[in-house]
């Protein structure tokens, strides 16, 4: 993987940028010393913080995402300038504007549109700003990205091997729950991760869709009914959300078909685990459960994974066009190790 | 059966896949895990070791005026506590019922039940409180020294003397003056804002403010602001729970490296909650106690004597706070006095 053009162009402007700010701040300031480190003016465009949007169709919030960036830069030598684009592309063009005119150093970028990000990407190459996309590629930036389909084919393998296990003598469907019908690839391919992770533990097992058009009271009605045609069957269940996967959970349940089910989720956010106290659903408290695990996005690590990548960029060192979030499922046995509780002390 | 039942046969294979984690403790290489302790491959007692007769002595000097400034908070049910933990006192009054009393002088006595777990309130966290995997303080393979009801190493009744000289470092002047206070709107006194990170410049800066110099043996103590919640209780429990400013790692180990004995503030935590990386449990617990040996009091009374250092421009004092000999414990609360 090498630096892109683009970065490389910018990359050597910066240098020549922070060398004449470095001399200008020895000369000029007799408190500065070599010690101090350069600080860094970077922007984050997130994708959305509306109330109740939820990011990429998983559970997490705009809001999340954007803590996690405070968090992160708490210690590192950024000025943070946090924007919102609403999940509008006229508005995150103009937040790229407004974050020209502050002069920054470094534009993160999390916006879905293709021809917005085309021009963003064009006016922050003009000004000589270099970008980091997040998400969603916008042309000669570095990429950092979740991996859908990867996750997608977690879920998958986990249920597959589960039902290998457990029910090699049984009849097993698969089932796929929750805004199926959604035509974007952040879903198509999760999708397609999933099918692919089934049938490489259970070659002749094709997963059904079960739509519920994203809302989770809905999948609880849907699974319902689909469940009460599955008499005599166990039924592998992959959600493309933690709240489907709690309400499906709950439909389990009320229909008694507990020992004939078991789910695996997507997203791994906080409505599905949390604390020592809390109690929630993926729990080491809990092992019994039949919501096996949910597969980790980070959403709210984000800021922990880019900025990073960030600062490598200001410094002038290459970085991969595109790196990806390292998925895993997250479950009873490792929950703890991944979301450090604090509840305690 | 197994076909029959799934949530049984996810528990079995949870327990295959656990192995022997399950009951008995994971042996760990505590060498590569854990640093020997400066004390001697047998010490169990950890920072504690410094305060010498000469350490105290000195500190005693401390006691200009004999003004004592309270440090730790009234323990009373309702303070801000997590989860599922709980204090309940019960008294025991029986003879002060008319006929109850005993012999012809008619004595009465009370006495008290106090339920609770003991790291709470105002309290000190011993060496049997942190590790990582079974591994503690002085590489000791705590796995071997644990019983159902205490710890056969590292208990508190190992401590010694903690009369010395404390030192207060105000961090809301710090972050005042640097321009840089972000407070909590549920404070109703100036308070750095949960997840504000205490760097080893900042305690510097306090620490110059006073022309205080650490020396070997001192306890220190950071003034946050945060204990206003606390002291709000119950109202603001749940913000007070949910974050903390406090130290970084790099401030720990700085700390760590003055050779104090004890770090102490007005959070329930000590260290920045969230943590630098939030991928970590508690690192700033495992730097201080585990690998050093320093002792971390938690909900210490801070604002008190910080409004006493910002009056006399003297951040420094006499010290007095005593530890139970509570065999086989891993912490207590304790009451903490600043003696001007």
């Amino acid at each position: 993987m090498g630096l892109t053009e683009f970065g490389r162009v910018t990359a050597l402007r910066l240098k020549r940028r922070h060398f004449l700010l470095a001399i200008l701040a020895v000369t000029s300031s007799s408190r500065a010393t070599s010690a101090e480190p350069q600080r860094f003016r970077v922007a984050f465009a997130n994708l959305n913080e509306e109330p109740g949007a939820r990011i990429e169709g998983l559970g997490f919030t705009g809001a999340e995402i954007r803590r996690s960036f405070e968090l992160a830069s708490r210690a590192l030598p950024f000025d943070m300038i946090y924007y919102d684009n609403g999940g509008d592309p006229e508005k995150a063009l103009g937040n790229a504007k407004d974050a020209i005119s502050r002069k920054i150093d470094l534009l993160i970028e999390f916006n879905s549109d293709p021809a917005a990000n085309a021009e963003i990407g064009r006016e922050l190459s003009a000004a000589g700003v270099p970008v980091l996309a997040v998400n969603y590629r916008i042309p000669g930036a570095p990429l950092y990205s979740a991996d859908y389909r990867e996750a997608g084919r977690i879920a998958g393998q986990a249920l597959g091997k589960f039902a290998k296990e457990n029910w090699s003598s049984q009849t097993v469907v698969g089932a796929i729950l929750g805004d199926v019908s959604d035509p974007s690839s952040v879903v198509t391919e999760r999708i397609q991760g999933v099918t692919e992770g089934l049938k490489q533990e259970l070659p002749e097992l094709s997963p059904v869709r079960l739509d519920s058009a994203g809302h989770p009271v809905r999948a609880g009605g849907v699974l319902a009914k689909f469940l009460a045609a599955q008499t005599n069957r166990k039924l592998v269940l992959a959600t493309l959300d933690d709240p489907t996967a709690l309400a499906a959970k709950s439909a389990v349940e009320s229909a008694g078909r507990i020992s004939d089910c078991v789910i695996v989720s997507q997203g791994a956010d906080r409505s599905i685990h949390g604390g020592a106290s809390e109690r929630k659903e993926i729990d080491p408290a809990n092992r019994g459960s039949i919501v096996l695990g949910s597969v980790a996005y980070y959403f709210d690590r984000y800021g922990y994974e880019i900025l990073p990548i960030a600062l490598r960029m200001l410094q002038g060192a290459q970085v991969p066009e595109r790196t990806s979030t390292k998925h895993i499922l997250i479950s009873a046995k490792n929950v703890f190790v991944e979301y450090p509780p604090y509840d305690m002390n | 059966m197994k076909d029959t039942h799934v949530v049984a046969s996810i528990a079995l294979s949870i327990l295959v896949v656990l192995g022997n984690v399950g009951g008995a403790h994971a042996q760990a290489d505590c060498k590569s895990l854990v640093k020997a302790s400066p004390f001697g491959p047998d010490d169990q007692t950890g920072a504690t070791n410094r305060i010498t007769a000469a350490v105290t002595k000195a500190a005693a000097a401390e006691i200009q005026t004999g003004v004592v400034i309270p440090m730790a908070f009234n323990l009373v049910d309702g303070v801000p506590l997590f989860g599922t933990r709980f204090t309940k006192t019960m008294l025991t009054s029986a003879s002060l019922v008319p006929g109850g009393e005993y012999g012809k002088n008619k004595l009465t006595y009370m006495e008290d039940t106090y339920l609770s777990q003991s790291h709470v309130g105002t309290h000190i966290d011993g060496m049997g409180h942190i590790g990582i995997m079974d591994c503690y303080y002085n590489q000791t393979p705590m796995g071997k020294f644990v019983t159902q009801n205490s710890i056969k190493k590292l208990g508190l009744e190992n401590l010694k003397s903690f009369a010395t000289r404390g030192v207060i470092v105000d961090m809301v002047k710090v972050f005042q003056e640097a321009g840089k206070l972000k407070t909590n709107p549920a404070c109703r006194t100036p308070c750095l804002d949960g997840g504000t990170l205490i760097t080893d410049a900042d305690i510097q800066a306090g620490l110059k403010m006073y022309n205080v110099t650490l020396r070997e043996g001192d306890v220190v103590f950071l003034h946050t602001g945060w204990g206003d919640l606390f002291q709000q209780f119950p109202a603001q429990n749940a913000t007070y729970n949910k974050a903390a400013p406090g130290l970084g790692k790099a401030a720990a180990s700085w700390l760590a490296g003055q050779k104090v004995v004890a770090v102490g503030t007005d959070t329930w935590v000590v260290e920045v909650i969230p943590s630098e990386d939030t991928s970590e449990a508690f690192p700033v617990h495992a730097i201080l106690l585990t690998d050093n040996g320093i002792h971390i009091i938690e909900n210490v009374r801070t604002d008190l004597i910080a409004a006493e250092a910002s009056t006399s421009k003297r951040a420094t004092f006499f010290l007095s706070m005593t530890v139970p000999k509570a065999v086989g414990t891993t912490g207590t609360f304790v009451n903490i006095e600043a003696i001007r």
